[in-house]
Order: C-alpha cells, then sequence, then structure tokens
C-alpha cells in the first residue's frame, strides 16, 4: 500500500493532550483545549485525551464520547430503563422512553455543573491488547488494527513505551494520499 | 436423615450449576427455606376421584405436607407443604393450539419433578411449552414459600417468595421475589423482586415494576435469613387455623355448601360464611365472614376476610381480599394482596380485572370504579388514578403508554381481550356456568374426592424419605 510507517504519522506523546489520574472531567476538557492552541499547526485537531499513572504510563484514554456520556443522568429511572431491551420492548419505544425521561431530567447547566466535579478515571476507557502498535509497523498493519477494533486512534509503543498516538484520521489522510498518487500513475 | 441432607445436597448443586451464568448462589437462601427437621413432621396425601387420572409414582423423594392429584411424578426431589394440582392436564388424544400448530398429544400430560425443591409452592394447570406437550416438567428448581409454577414447565431455575411463572417455559432464570412472570419462554434472565411483566410477542408488552423502598415493607428475603414482611406475618397469624384442618381426619362442612359448589375439607372456613351456587373452594384457602356469590372462587392460598364477592369473581391463587367488596366478574389476579380496613373498606366496581402481583393497603375509604383496569401499589386515591385506568381506555392504546412505573407497549385491546378470554376460562374451568347438566367443572368434579395419606421413614439413614410408591387405579 505504501512505505509509510506508524512512526512518520503519529502524534508524538508531548504533543498530544494529557492529564494525570485524580483529574476532573473539567480539567480533561481544558487540557484538550490548551493543546489545540499550542499545536494549532496540525491540520486535525485532538478529539481525545490521555490519563497518565503516577509513573507517568497510559493508564486510559478519554474521548469527547465519553465526556459526553459522563454527562448523561445516572439517576435509577435511567438505568432500569437500559433493562427495558431485555423484558423484549423494542428498541425504538426503549429510545423513545429515554428521551422523554432525558428531557424531564435536570436542564444541561445543571448536568455539566456536576459532571466537572467527576473524576477521569470513572469515564476514561483503559488501553485494551489491540489498542497497542510498534511504531515500526507499516501503514497497512496500522490500517488493520484501526479496522478490527473499531478504534478511533492507536497507543505507538518504542520498546513497550508510549511514544505516541497514531489517529485514524492522519491513517485516512495517508490512505488518501496513495489513493491519489496511485491514479496519478495509471 | 443422611440421605435427606444428600437430596438437599444435591439439589442445591444442581440448580447451582444451571444458574452459573446468572453468578447466582442458592445456598445461602436455602437454611431460610427449608428446616430438614420439619421434612420428619408431615404426611404427604392424595386425591382421588372418579373425574380426574391417579398416576403416581414417587421415588427417592420427600414430600412432607404435600398433596397429590392427577398424574405426577417425583424422583430425587423435596416438596414441602406443596400443592401438585394435576387436574387440568392435557389428555390423550387432544390438539394442542399453537400459533399456527396443532399439535397431537400423544398419550396423557404427566407433571414430572426431577432435582427440585419446592416449598408451600403450587404447581397447577398444564404445559404451554409446545415442545413438551406430554411432560410438564420442573427439573433442578427451587421455589420459595406461595410461589406458583401455573402451566410453566421450569428447568434450572429459582423462584422467590411470592413469585409467580405463568404460561411460560423457563430455563436458567432467577424470579425475583413477588415477581410475575408470563411471557411464553424465557431463559437465562435475572427478573427483578417485585417485577410484574406480561408478554404477547409481537401483540404486547406489559411491564411494571413495584418500588423497591415500599415492596421490601411487604416481603423481602435477603441471603441469611427467612422471608419477612406483612405478607408473610399475614399468612403466619392464621397458620395454626390450617394445622387443625390437617389434623383432624373427619371434618364435617361448618357451612351449608349447595349440591353444585364445592368446598374443599382443608381450607379453613371461619364463622359467617356464605356459599352460593357454582362456587368452588380450593384447599388451603381460607374464609372468614366471607360472602360468595354464584359462580365465584377461592383458589389455593387465598384469603378470603370480611368481605363479600358479589358473584363469577376470580379470586386466582394466593390473593389475599380483605375487607372489600367486589361486584359481579371482578378478577383479582395471583398473589394480589387487598386491604381495607372496617373504617376504611375498598369497593372494587364489577367487571375490574386486578392485574396479578397487585397490593391495594388502604387507610381511607377507596372506591374502584366499575370496568377498570389496575396494576401495581396503591395506597391512596391519588395511588388509583397513577396506577389505573378504565379498561375501554387502555383498548385504545396502540403504540405506547408509559405511566409511573408502568412500561405498555403494543396494542391494548389485545391485552383486554387476552385477559378477558382468561377470565373467561378460569370460570368455566372451575364450574361457575354449570347449568345442572352442561359446563361441568372443578366445583362439580372434586366434590366426590377422597384423600389417602402417605408416609416416610422415620428413622435411619432414610429418615424424611418416602419410599418409592406407584399409586395406579
Amino acid at each position: 500500500m505504501s512505505d509509510l510507517l506508524v512512526k512518520e504519522l503519529m502524534v508524538p506523546l508531548s504533543e498530544y493532550a494529557t492529564v494525570p489520574e485524580g483529574s476532573t472531567l473539567f480539567e480533561a476538557v481544558l487540557a484538550l483545549e490548551n493543546a489545540q492552541e499550542a499545536f494549532d499547526h496540525l491540520k486535525h485537531k485532538h478529539r481525545a485525551v490521555l490519563v497518565l499513572d503516577k509513573a507517568g504510563q497510559v493508564a486510559g484514554k478519554l474521548s469527547q464520547l465519553d465526556v459526553l456520556r459522563a454527562l448523561e443522568p445516572k439517576n435509577e429511572d435511567l438505568s432500569d430503563i437500559n433493562t427495558l431491551a431485555q423484558y423484549g420492548f423494542s428498541s425504538n419505544f426503549v429510545r423513545n422512553v429515554r428521551k422523554q425521561r432525558r428531557l424531564q431530567a435536570s436542564p444541561l447547566k445543571d448536568i455539566c455543573r456536576k459532571a466537572a466535579k467527576l473524576k477521569v478515571e470513572d469515564f476514561m476507557q483503559a488501553p485494551s491488547e489491540g489498542e497497542f502498535i510498534d511504531q515500526a509497523a507499516s501503514l497497512e498493519i496500522a490500517v488493520l488494527q484501526l479496522v478490527m477494533g473499531h478504534h478511533l486512534s492507536l497507543l505507538v509503543t518504542r520498546d513497550r513505551k508510549i511514544v505516541g498516538i497514531l489517529r485514524l484520521t492522519d491513517v485516512f489522510a495517508a490512505v488518501f494520499h496513495t489513493m491519489q498518487e496511485c491514479e496519478i500513475s495509471l | 436423615m443422611k440421605e435427606l441432607e444428600k437430596l438437599l445436597a444435591r439439589i442445591v448443586q444442581r440448580i447451582n450449576i444451571n444458574l452459573r451464568e446468572l453468578h447466582y448462589d442458592v445456598s445461602p437462601f436455602i437454611p431460610h427455606l427449608v428446616d430438614l427437621r420439619k421434612m420428619l413432621k408431615f404426611y404427604a396425601f392424595y386425591g382421588i376421584t372418579p373425574h380426574h387420572p391417579l398416576n403416581f409414582e414417587f421415588r427417592h423423594s420427600s414430600l412432607a405436607g404435600s398433596y397429590f392429584l392427577g398424574r405426577i411424578r417425583t424422583n430425587s426431589s423435596m416438596l414441602y407443604k406443596s400443592d401438585v394440582r394435576g387436574d387440568e392436564l392435557k389428555q390423550q388424544g387432544a390438539l394442542f393450539r399453537y400459533q399456527d400448530f396443532e399439535i397431537p398429544v400423544n398419550r396423557d400430560e404427566g407433571i414430572d419433578i426431577e432435582d427440585s425443591l419446592l416449598v408451600k409452592t403450587l404447581v397447577h394447570n398444564y404445559s404451554h411449552d409446545p415442545e413438551s406437550l406430554e411432560k410438564f416438567f420442573i427439573k433442578d428448581t427451587v421455589s420459595s414459600h406461595y410461589a406458583n409454577i401455573h402451566g410453566s414447565p421450569s428447568d434450572g431455575c429459582f423462584l422467590g417468595p411470592f413469585a409467580t411463572v405463568d404460561l411460560t417455559t423457563i430455563r436458567d432464570c432467577i424470579i425475583g421475589t413477588f415477581a410475575y412472570v408470563q411471557a411464553g419462554e424465557i431463559g437465562h434472565l435475572n427478573i427483578a423482586p417485585g417485577t410484574v411483566w406480561v408478554r404477547s410477542p409481537d401483540v404486547f408488552n406489559f411491564l411494571y415494576r413495584h418500588p423497591m423502598e415500599k415492596l421490601n415493607r411487604y416481603i423481602n428475603f435477603a441471603a441469611g435469613g427467612p422471608p419477612q414482611g406483612v405478607f408473610i406475618d399475614f399468612v403466619e397469624d392464621r397458620k395454626e387455623d390450617f394445622q387443625r384442618v390437617f389434623d383432624v381426619v373427619n371434618l364435617e362442612p361448618p357451612v351449608l355448601v349447595p349440591p353444585n359448589a364445592s368446598l374443599d375439607r382443608f381450607a379453613v372456613i371461619k364463622p359467617k360464611i356464605r356459599i352460593s351456587e357454582n362456587v368452588l373452594v380450593a384447599q388451603r384457602a381460607y374464609l372468614q365472614n366471607a360472602w360468595l356469590g354464584k359462580g365465584a372462587n377461592a383458589q389455593e392460598n387465598c384469603y378470603i376476610v370480611n368481605s363479600r364477592l358479589a358473584g363469577f369473581d376470580v379470586t386466582a391463587h394466593g390473593a389475599k381480599i380483605i375487607e372489600a367488596d367486589l361486584g359481579e366478574n371482578t378478577f383479582v389476579g395471583f398473589n394480589s394482596f387487598l386491604r381495607g380496613r372496617p373504617e376504611s373498606p375498598l369497593t372494587i366496581g364489577q367487571e375490574s380485572i386486578i392485574m396479578p402481583h397487585t397490593i391495594i393497603d388502604i387507610t381511607e375509604p377507596l372506591a374502584i370504579p366499575p370496568g377498570r383496569l389496575v396494576w401495581g401499589l396503591i395506597t391512596s386515591p391519588a395511588d388509583l388514578e397513577l396506577n389505573s385506568m378504565p379498561l375501554a381506555e387502555f383498548s385504545k392504546i396502540d403504540g405506547k403508554l408509559v405511566r409511573g412505573n408502568l412500561f405498555f407497549e403494543g396494542c391494548g385491546a389485545g391485552f383486554v381481550s387476552a385477559f378477558r378470554d382468561r377470565i373467561h376460562h378460569i370460570l368455566e374451568a372451575n364450574g361457575a356456568y354449570f347449568n345442572g347438566t352442561d359446563n361441568r367443572g372443578h366445583a362439580q368434579k372434586n366434590q366426590k374426592i377422597a384423600f389417602n395419606t402417605i408416609q416416610p421413614y422415620t428413622d435411619g439413614d432414610l429418615e424424611g424419605v418416602f419410599p418409592t410408591i406407584l399409586i395406579q387405579p
């Protein structure tokens, strides 16, 4: 497909938004904002924050979706609704009920205020086995891992240490570029 | 008692294997479900009538205080004061209708209880499983106090106290305390306590959940303790009255019973009882100052106290009606608990349907208008407003209804019509419409019933276990 290697496409860890464990969701969102400003030369914006443990290792990843999920009310009422599907209610019915209850819940501003006090580790996703890739791996392997695992990014390692992030958007751009080159050479 | 201990351990192990996927261990509940010493105390008994099959096979089982009628087999099981009523089983040659199928029944159906523990449980009706027409199986199952297994084959399940499975095949499920399930076929589900679920796939789906903090006052069963709450206190307070009817060999009916009505000799009859024509009072029913109009019935484990049933009323298994006045053709579902007070009576208008596992507990007078569908927990007029609806209005639902803790999806008319058909069938089966020649039902068939007793070993390793017994005509 291409001679490109992962290390040529990845964003170095030093340029990525990170927060230590124990940070609040608000601090994580702030870190994301700061990273955008500091590295605005990057073509595509960051869409996640890495959570580092005390040793500076990546303990998890907090995506924009994780932040929005954290804003969802967690009252008993809504968790009950989640079990309706097991009783044979249609997905349309469950969706409508959830929407109805969501509208009856607190306004978004109140929820955001509460969410700003929540801890990142309660909502971050711990990296799974297929989410790591060596910096010397080829673009083909990166595509394979992204597709098979439905990942939006991969954690790039060198000697088992995380050194960067390989984002779906950068891989896609590289693939697109390769496709264009193929077209011209035909 | 060695064999009894081994038997119990075997049953517990088998159900735990079945429930391993749900990470459920029944062991902590068992010491509070069964006291092995009590398994030695009571005889078991069975009924003989010319109208029912007589075919029993008891092997390697303990059957203390339990009753059997019809065609029943038990193997490596423990039944404590349970009632296994095989008087509605399918007969050879009958046609079983299921969806578009008409399936012939090849031989007489039997209830088959294997590797199971049933405590004060009622087993009745017939298997509604089209895959098991001739065998109503109860296997690797533990059921707790006052559970109902009604037309519901069960394999690898745990039923909490006052739980009901109705016309549903259940496999590897937990049916929580006071939960009611009528859903055709379910597997690997943990049904939360206080859930009332009635589903007919592609037609309707009704789900109500009792609020746990309030339900716990009425009934709760936690590991490490016995079942507790108002329901248990209520039945315990009347336990001694039952002791007498089981201790005395010959009892004369204490009230006048019309020739077309049936009053079981194992029912408790306190003063001021009126039994009208075509009435059925089943065993373990409790009547005190109760007026039962024509065609009304009181099924097993029912309590009717200081109440009047106008006629053609159904009091389903385990329902309790206290200080209430019911109009004609009212239906009170399984294990419902309806409690008025002398100064605040409950009135239920005619043609109303009180859903199974409904609790009405009032301290102010409450009148339910005629033709109402009632569900859930009601302690005030405001609760009644939230948890009831005119049947005519409910019939108009086409889509969805979410009200309080109730979720309904589908066709309201289909739901109401299914209930009405069922009520009609119950009255018919119970003999409410008997006219002297036609429509004979349980009220007429159960009159000339005789009871025989059987007993376990009273000493040695087999103490508490019944010998192998075959009983046939």
